[in-house]
C-alpha cells in the first residue's frame, strides 16, 4: 500500500486550532487545566492528553509588525522511527499499513525509552505510564475516514493523502523542498515550509540520537554475536587446549 | 452578504476591514485561500495584526474608529487616478444626478451637512435631494461634469481626504495607505473584482452605518457590486443572525424587512401609502413598490381568516411604535435601569456580559420584578443577583430558568451570512428537561391565550385571533416553514395568460405571486419559494443537497435555498453591460442569451442564463422593457449619494465618542452630530459617562472575539476543550506600551475605563504597534469579550470586557460603539 | 580421603548464587527486550511483567553485587609481581603445558574479571535505575541506555567465560560455590599462596 502522510502547510494555517479540538473530540481526551501565560499558544506543550497543537511562532518581518506563523506539532510518524527502534516491548509501537507509527497501550511496558529515542520530543505518558501520542487516527483510517485534524482543517493547512502525491503537489505549488521528504527515511508528517525549518522552530536535519544508532548497529549485534562467540571460543578452547593443567600435574605427568 | 461564502474564491482582491474572518469565520478562509491560490491578494486593515493578517499579502494598521477617513482617502485616490469603472458608474449609479443646489457639505459647514438642528441633534434632510425634471425624474448630467452632479459633489467632499491628512488621522503609515489604495483600486477594471468583508469591526461604531456606506460607494465606483467575487459582504456574528434579522428580531422590522408600523399610520391603507417607495420612472423595477402585497400577505399569514378586507386585514392587531420611538438595545436597558420594566425574557442571550456598558446592564437587571432566562447554561445574566458587588438580599428579582435545546437537538432551518437557508435535522433528543425554543414559545403562547380566554383583558383579540396551530406540545417546524413560504388562499389565475398559477391551498411559488387582496398568505415574503410545490407535492427547498456547479463559480444553486428566489448574488444585473453581456466573461454570473433553450418546452427565445437574475426583464439597452439593475432602490440606481441616512448623504469622518484627540483633524465636529447622547453637558447617569481625551484613560481600546470562544462564552467556557485553548481574559498591548508601564507578558493587569474595570493577563506583542496620530504617539490595546465571572466557578476566567464599553450607539442603527473607547492599563 | 579446605563460606556461596540467578534473570529478560523475544513471555508472562521482574531483579542484583564487594574487592585489588607474570602468559590458558606463577585465593584473571564485573555491574545498576526512575530527562536516559548496553555486552561475555572457566576449563572449581570446600592438594595447585597463608 502506498504510504500515507499529513502535509502541513503553515502558509495556509490560520491558527484556529480546530485540529486541536477535533483531535480531543475524536480521541475523547480530557482537557488540561491551563492558564494564559501571555500567548495564544495553549497548552504550552504536548501532553498525554494533547496529541497535537499549534505552535504560534512570531518572527521579525520587514513588511509587517511581525511574521506570525502557525505550525502544527504532533508525532512525525518517521519511517525510521527512533521510538520504535529503542522500544523494548514488541507490539507496543508499530507501523500501520499506511506507515503511521501507532501504539498499543496494552503492550506498552511504561519504560519511556521511546521518549529518548524520539528526535522530535513527541511521546508522552499517561497516568498509568502508558505511551500516549498521535496515532494518525488509526481507527478512523481503518474505517475509511481521514484523521480528525485534517478533516476539520478549514483551509487545507493539514492535508491527509498519499505521501508521494502530497509531496508532488507541494513541489508543484512552489515549495522547493518539503520538510521530512527524506529525513529519517521520510517522515509521515511533512511540512511545506517557505523558509528555513529553523524559522518555524524545527530542526534542520533531525536525527535519531547517535548513541541509539551506535547501540543499534554495534552493541545490539554484539550482545548476540558476543555471547555466542564466547560460548564458541570456550568450546574451541576445550577441544584444542583442553582443561587447565596445573604445574604440579605437569610435573607429575612429566 | 450581497454575495455568498463560496463566492469569495472568485475575487481578485479581498479587503478584510472591520472583520477578522480567520478567527471569527474560519471556514471562509477556505475560499479566501482558494482565491489566493489563483493569485488573489488578501488585504487586511485592522488596528491589530490578527490571525487573518498573519495570512495576508498586505496588512495596514489603522487606529480604531477611523475607517471612514481611511476609505474616504481611497475614494479620493480612485477618483484622482481615474480608477473607477466609468461605464458602470454612469449607467448604474446616481453619479449623474443633479443635487439640490442648496445642499451643503462638511467642507463648507465645518463638519456638518446642511439642515442640522443642534437642539434635536437631527438633520432636516430637505436639501439632501435631487433636482427633478417635469416628469418627476431626477435631472442628470451624463458627462458628470456639472458641479452639482453627485459625482462632482462627491469628488469635492473627498478632496479633503488627502493621504497625509488620512495618515495623520488613522495612524496608518502613508506608504501602507497608498499600497492598499493601489491594490484595491486595481479592481475598477471590468475584468478585476474586489470584495469587502466586514463585521462588527465596522458596525459597532457611532459611525457604523457610514463605515459600510463608504465602502459601498467604493464598490459602486469600481463596479464590484453584482459581480462574482465582489459585493459588500457582512460576515454575521452568529450562525443564524442573518435568519434572525430576516425574521424581524429587531424592534423596527417585521419579517422580511417590512417596517414596524408606528401609531401615526392609523390603518393599513395609510401604512401602505406612506411606506411604499414610489418612482415615476417606468424603467425602474422599484421592487419595494410591492410592499403592500407583503404586509397584506403577512397579516393574512398571522391572522388567517380573522384578517378580512373589511377589518383592514387586522392591521389594528399589530403593535405600534410611538412616532420616532426607538426600542433598540441601549434604550431598552436604559429604560430597564430607570425601572420602566417589570419583567424580562433573556432568551438565548447573556446581556450581563454581551451588553455594552455591562455594569449598567447588571444594575438594570436588579430593577426587574422577574426575569426568565432561557439558555443552555446558567450564566452571568441568570445569576446576576449573586454577581460581583451585589448582595442577593437586596435584590427582589425573581429569576426563572428554562433550559432549552441546543441546535443539534431540534429540526429547522438556519440562514447563514450568504442568505442561504439550510434545513438541519435533529441529531439527538434534547437532554434532561430542555426543550426546543419553539416548544417553549408554543407552550407559553397557549397558556397566555388561555389566560386571555378566561380573563379577557383590555385588548385580547391580537392574541385570541392569532393563527397558531403548530402542535399541542411539540412544534412541527415544517408547519412553520410552510406558513413562512405562504399559501394560495384562493385559486390564483393569471388572467392575461388565462392560466392557473396556483391552486387553492397550495404553497406559493414565490413572492412574485403574492397578492394585495388577501388571497395569499406569506409569513416572510423573502422566504417565499423556500417550501414550495413541485409536481403537486410540497417540497422543502432548504433541504436540497445537490452539488452541481455548472458555472464553476460555486453558486451551487441546488444546494439548499437562498433568498430572494434562490438568487445567489444579488444585484446581478449590474454584472453585465447594457446589452446583457457580462463585464467579465470569465466570471459570468448571468448573461443574456437571445436564443436561450427552454429545457421544458424545447423552444428557444431570449432569456437570462446563469444565476437567478434580478427579474426576467431584458437588459437595459432595451429602451422599452429594459430595467435598471438596482431593483430594491426606488430609482433603480446604486446610491453614491445616499440621502436616506440620519447622519449625511456622504460618509464623513468623525471621531469615536471616546477618542485620544482633542479635535477632529478634518473639521470642528468631533463626534457624529446625529448620535443620541446618553450623557452630555446637561448631565446624565453616572453609569453613562464618557471621558474623551482624558489623561486618566489615555489608550484606545477595542473588543473582539477569538476563534476559540463564542460570544459571551456561555457555550464555549463550559466546553473544557475550548477553555483549555483560551482559559482567561487577556489584553493585547504593544511592546512599547508594556515597556512604558513596566508590564511583562503573562502579568496580571487592570484595564479601566470611565465606567468600569476588569483584570486581564497581559499579552505583550508586536501585533499591536503604537500609532503616529496627529504627530503624537497613540497606543491601542484590545480585549476579547468572551469571559464572565460566573463560569469557570473559581473565577479564573475573568469578567466581561463590556464592563468598559460606553453607552452610545450608531446614529442610524443604535448598535453600541464597543470597538473604539478609551482605557488605562496598570499592573495589578 | 583427601584433606578438605574451606575456600568459601556459606553466606558467600549463597550470595554468589543470588547474584548469579538475578543476573541470569536480568540477562534473559534483557535479551527479550533487546530482540523482542516473544518466547520469553512463556516464562515470565508478559513484557510488562518482564519489566517489573527486570526492575526488581535489578535491585537484588545490585544488593548482591554490593555484598560481593566485601568478599572479593580487597583481594582483587591486591596485585603482585606474580600477577603481572600470570597476565603476561595469559594464565597459561593458551598453552597445554603452562607454568603459571603461584596465585593467591584468586588468580589474576579472576581478579581482573571481578574488577570488570564491579565496574560494569555498578554501571549497569546505576544506568538501570536512572532509566527506571528518571525517565523524564532525555540526556540522562540516552547516556544510561548506552552505559546499560555496553555493560550488558561485557557482562554477558564475562559471565559466559566465567562459567566455562569455572566448570569445564578448570574441573573441580565449581565445588567452591557448592560445598565451599576443596581438596587441600587441589587448592595447593590452584592457590598455593593462599594455602600457605592459611597455614598449611
Amino acid at each position: 500500500m502506498a504510504r500515507k502522510a499529513l502535509l502541513i502547510s503553515p502558509e495556509l494555517c490560520i491558527g484556529c486550532r480546530g485540529c486541536q479540538t477535533a483531535c480531543k473530540g475524536w480521541n475523547q481526551l480530557p482537557a488540561e487545566k491551563t492558564k494564559n501565560t501571555g500567548s495564544f499558544e495553549n497548552p504550552a506543550d504536548l501532553t498525554p492528553i494533547v496529541f497535537n497543537k499549534i505552535r504560534y511562532v512570531e518572527v521579525p518581518s520587514e513588511k509587517d509588525p511581525v511574521r506570525w506563523l502557525f505550525v502544527s506539532q504532533r508525532c512525525m510518524h518517521c519511517d525510521d522511527a527512533g521510538c520504535m527502534k529503542i522500544c523494548p516491548a514488541p507490539g507496543a509501537l508499530y507501523k500501520t499499513k499506511e506507515g503511521a507509527v501507532a501504539f498499543n497501550k496494552e503492550k506498552c511496558i511504561g519504560c519511556k525509552l521511546c521518549v529518548a529515542g524520539c528526535p522530535f520530543n513527541v511521546p508522552r505518558y499517561d497516568a498509568k505510564d502508558k505511551i500516549s501520542k498521535c496515532n494518525l487516527c488509526e481507527d478512523r483510517i481503518a474505517a475509511g475516514l481521514e484523521p480528525a485534524c485534517s478533516k476539520t482543517c478549514p483551509t487545507g493547512a493539514i492535508k491527509y493523502g498519499e505521501r508521494d502525491s502530497l509531496i508532488g503537489g507541494s513541489k508543484k505549488a512552489g515549495f522547493a523542498k518539503v520538510y521530512g521528504d527524506t529525513d529519517l527515511g521520510g517522515l509521515g508528517s511533512i511540512y511545506a515550509f517557505k523558509d528555513s525549518p529553523k524559522l518555524y522552530g524545527m530542526e534542520e536535519n533531525p536525527q535519531i540520537p547517535e548513541s541509539i544508532v551506535f547501540w543499534h548497529k554495534v552493541l545490539k549485534p554484539l550482545a548476540y554475536w558476543g555471547v555466542g562467540g564466547a560460548v564458541a571460543a570456550s568450546l574451541l578452547h576445550y577441544v584444542v587446549i583442553g582443561p587447565h593443567k596445573d604445574d604440579e600435574e605437569v610435573k607429575k605427568d612429566g | 452578504m450581497t454575495n455568498h461564502w463560496v463566492d469569495l474564491k472568485n475575487a481578485d482582491v479581498i479587503l478584510v476591514m472591520g472583520s477578522n474572518p480567520a478567527e471569527n469565520h474560519p471556514i471562509s478562509m477556505k475560499w479566501i485561500m482558494k482565491a489566493r491560490e489563483k493569485g488573489a491578494k488578501l488585504v487586511v486593515v485592522d488596528p491589530r495584526f490578527t490571525r487573518t493578517a498573519a495570512r495576508a499579502d498586505l496588512y495596514a494598521p489603522l487606529r480604531s474608529g477611523t475607517d471612514i477617513a481611511f476609505l474616504g482617502g481611497m475614494i479620493k485616490y480612485i477618483l484622482d487616478n481615474n480608477l473607477y469603472f466609468k461605464e458602470y458608474v454612469v449607467n448604474y449609479t446616481n453619479a449623474t444626478y443633479l443635487v439640490n443646489p442648496d445642499f451643503k457639505g462638511p467642507a463648507e459647514l465645518n463638519g456638518l451637512f446642511s439642515g442640522y438642528d443642534e437642539t434635536t441633534r437631527k438633520y432636516d434632510k430637505k436639501t439632501w435631494s435631487f433636482q427633478m425634471d417635469e416628469k418627476g425624474l431626477p435631472k442628470k448630467d451624463m458627462t458628470m461634469k456639472d458641479p452639482n452632479c453627485v459625482f462632482q459633489i462627491m469628488k469635492k467632499h473627498y478632496s479633503r481626504y488627502t493621504p497625509d491628512k488620512v495618515s495623520s488621522i488613522t495612524g496608518t503609515p502613508k506608504e501602507k495607505l497608498l499600497e492598499v489604495y493601489k491594490a484595491y483600486g486595481s479592481t475598477g477594471k471590468p475584468n478585476r473584482v474586489g470584495t469587502e468583508l466586514y463585521a462588527m469591526g465596522w458596525t459597532q461604531h457611532t459611525v457604523g452605518t457610514q463605515n459600510i456606506r463608504t465602502m459601498a460607494i467604493i464598490q459602486l465606483l469600481l463596479g464590484n457590486i453584482g459581480m462574482a467575487g465582489g459585493g459588500m459582504n457582512a460576515l454575521r456574528g452568529e450562525s443564524n443572525v442573518q435568519g434572525s434579522t430576516d425574521f424581524g428580531l429587531l424592534f423596527h422590522i417585521l419579517p422580511g424587512y417590512i417596517p414596524v408600523p408606528s401609531a401615526t399610520l392609523v390603518d393599513l391603507k395609510t401604512y401602505i401609502d406612506k411606506l411604499t417607495p414610489k418612482t415615476k420612472d417606468p424603467r425602474s423595477v422599484n421592487w419595494w413598490g410591492n410592499r403592500g402585497k407583503y404586509i397584506t400577505s403577512y397579516l393574512k399569514s398571522i391572522y388567517g381568516s380573522n384578517a378580512t378586507k373589511e377589518n383592514g386585514f387586522a392591521y389594528d392587531y399589530l403593535p405600534k411604535l410611538d412616532e420616532g420611538m426607538n426600542a433598540s438595545w441601549l434604550n431598552l436597558f436604559d429604560q430597564m435601569y430607570k425601572g420602566k420594566f417589570d419583567g424580562f425574557f433573556a432568551w438565548g442571550q447573556n446581556p450581563a456580559c454581551s451588553g455594552a456598558n455591562a455594569g449598567k446592564v447588571r444594575t438594570a437587571l436588579t430593577k426587574l420584578k422577574w426575569m426568565v432566562n432561557v439558555n443552555l447554561f446558567d450564566n452571568e445574566t441568570a445569576s446576576f443577583w449573586k454577581g460581583p458587588g451585589l448582595n442577593p438580599k437586596d435584590i427582589q428579582t425573581e429569576v426563572f430558568m428554562l433550559p432549552c435545546a441546543s441546535s443539534v437537538e431540534k429540526e429547522g432551518s438556519i440562514t447563514n451570512s450568504g442568505r442561504l437557508a439550510q434545513w438541519r435535522y435533529k441529531a439527538i433528543e434534547p437532554i434532561g428537561q430542555s426543550k426546543p425554543d419553539s416548544d417553549i414559545v408554543n407552550e407559553l403562547f397557549l397558556r397566555v391565550k388561555k389566560m386571555y380566554q378566561k380573563q379577557g383583558g383590555a385588548f385580547p383579540d391580537p392574541i385570541l385571533k392569532l393563527t397558531w396551530n403548530y402542535g399541542a406540545k411539540a412544534v412541527n417546524t415544517h408547519l412553520i416553514a410552510k406558513e413562512v413560504n405562504g399559501y394560495y388562499i384562493e385559486e390564483l389565475v393569471d388572467k392575461k395568460a388565462n392560466k392557473v398559477v396556483g391552486k387553492k391551498g397550495d404553497l406559493c411559488t414565490n413572492f412574485v405571486t403574492l397578492q394585495l387582496d388577501g388571497t395569499t398568505s406569506c409569513g416572510n415574503w423573502i422566504y417565499s419559494g423556500s417550501y414550495t410545490m413541485k409536481d403537486d407535492k410540497q417540497v422543502n427547498m432548504m433541504a436540497r443537497r445537490k452539488k452541481d456547479d455548472p458555472t464553476g463559480l460555486g453558486l451551487f444553486s441546488d444546494w439548499a435555498w437562498c433568498w430572494p428566489v434562490n438568487r445567489r448574488i444579488i444585484y446581478n444585473r449590474a454584472s453585465v453591460n447594457m446589452e446583457g453581456k457580462p463585464w467579465d466573461p470569465k466570471r459570468a454570473v448571468i448573461k443574456w442569451n437571445p436564443n436561450k433553450l427552454d429545457p421544458k418546452t424545447k423552444k428557444t427565445g431570449p432569456g437570462w442564463e446563469g444565476d437567478v437574475p434580478d427579474g426576467p426583464a431584458p437588459p437595459m439597452a432595451d429602451e422599452k422593457a429594459g430595467k435598471y439593475p438596482f431593483i430594491m432602490r426606488a430609482d433603480g440606481m446604486g446610491a453614491l449619494f445616499g440621502p436616506g441616512l440620519a447622519d449625511g448623504p456622504f460618509p464623513e469622518h468623525y471621531e469615536a465618542l471616546e477618542c485620544p484627540l482633542q479635535a477632529n483633524l478634518l473639521s470642528k465636529q468631533r463626534v457624529n452630530p446625529a448620535i443620541k447622547m446618553f450623557f452630555d453637558k446637561k448631565g446624565g447617569l453616572k453609569e453613562d459617562q464618557f471621558l474623551s481625551c482624558d489623561m486618566r484613560f489615555p489608550y484606545v481600546a477595542t473588543t473582539y472575539r477569538v476563534s476559540e470562544h463564542w460570544q459571551t462564552g456561555v457555550l464555549t467556557r463550559h466546553l473544557p476543550w475550548q477553555a483549555e485553548l483560551q482559559p482567561q481574559q487577556f489584553v493585547e498591548l504593544s511592546e512599547e506600551l508594556a515597556k512604558e508601564k513596566n508590564i511583562k507578558s503573562g502579568d496580571k493587569v487592570t484595564v479601566k475605563s470611565a465606567r468600569g474595570e476588569v483584570w486581564a493577563i497581559a499579552m505583550v506583542t508586536n501585533r499591536f504597534k503604537p500609532f503616529k496620530v496627529a504627530n503624537s504617539t497613540v497606543h491601542q490595546v484590545g480585549l476579547p469579550w468572551h469571559f464572565g465571572w460566573q463560569f469557570p466557578e473559581d473565577g479564573s476566567g475573568g469578567d466581561s470586557s463590556n464592563l468598559l464599553t460606553p453607552t452610545v450607539g450608531d446614529a442610524n442603527t443604535m448598535i453600541p460603539e464597543t470597538k473604539a473607547f478609551m482605557v488605562n492599563v496598570e499592573k495589578a | 580421603m583427601d584433606k578438605m579446605i574451606r575456600k568459601a563460606g556459606v553466606f558467600e556461596i549463597f550470595n554468589h548464587w543470588v547474584l548469579a540467578i538475578s543476573c541470569f534473570i536480568l540477562a534473559l529478560t534483557g535479551y527479550a527486550f533487546l530482540f523482542h523475544l516473544e518466547q520469553m513471555t512463556g516464562i515470565f508472562g508478559s513484557f510488562a511483567q518482564m519489566k517489573v521482574i527486570h526492575n526488581y531483579a535489578g535491585i537484588v542484583f545490585t544488593g548482591s553485587l554490593v555484598i560481593s564487594i566485601f568478599f572479593y574487592l580487597p583481594e582483587s585489588l591486591h596485585m603482585t609481581g606474580d600477577d603481572l607474570k600470570w597476565l603476561s602468559m595469559l594464565g597459561g590458558y593458551l598453552s597445554k603445558h603452562p607454568h603459571v606463577p603461584p596465585m593467591g585465593k584468586l588468580n589474576t584473571g579472576q581478579k581482573l574479571a571481578y574488577l570488570g564485573l564491579v565496574v560494569s555491574g555498578i554501571a549497569i545498576a546505576v544506568s538501570g535505575f536512572v532509566i527506571w526512575l528518571m525517565p523524564g530527562v532525555k540526556k540522562y536516559i540516552l547516556l544510561s541506555h548506552l552505559a546499560h548496553n555496553i555493560a550488558f555486552d561485557y557482562i554477558v561475555f564475562a559471565v559466559a567465560a566465567h562459567i566455562y572457566l569455572a566448570t569445564l576449563a578448570n574441573p573441580g572449581t565449581l565445588r567452591i560455590m557448592l560445598s565451599g570446600t576443596v581438596p587441600l592438594e587441589w587448592a595447593r595447585k590452584k592457590s598455593p599462596k593462599w594455602v600457605k597463608e592459611m597455614g598449611y
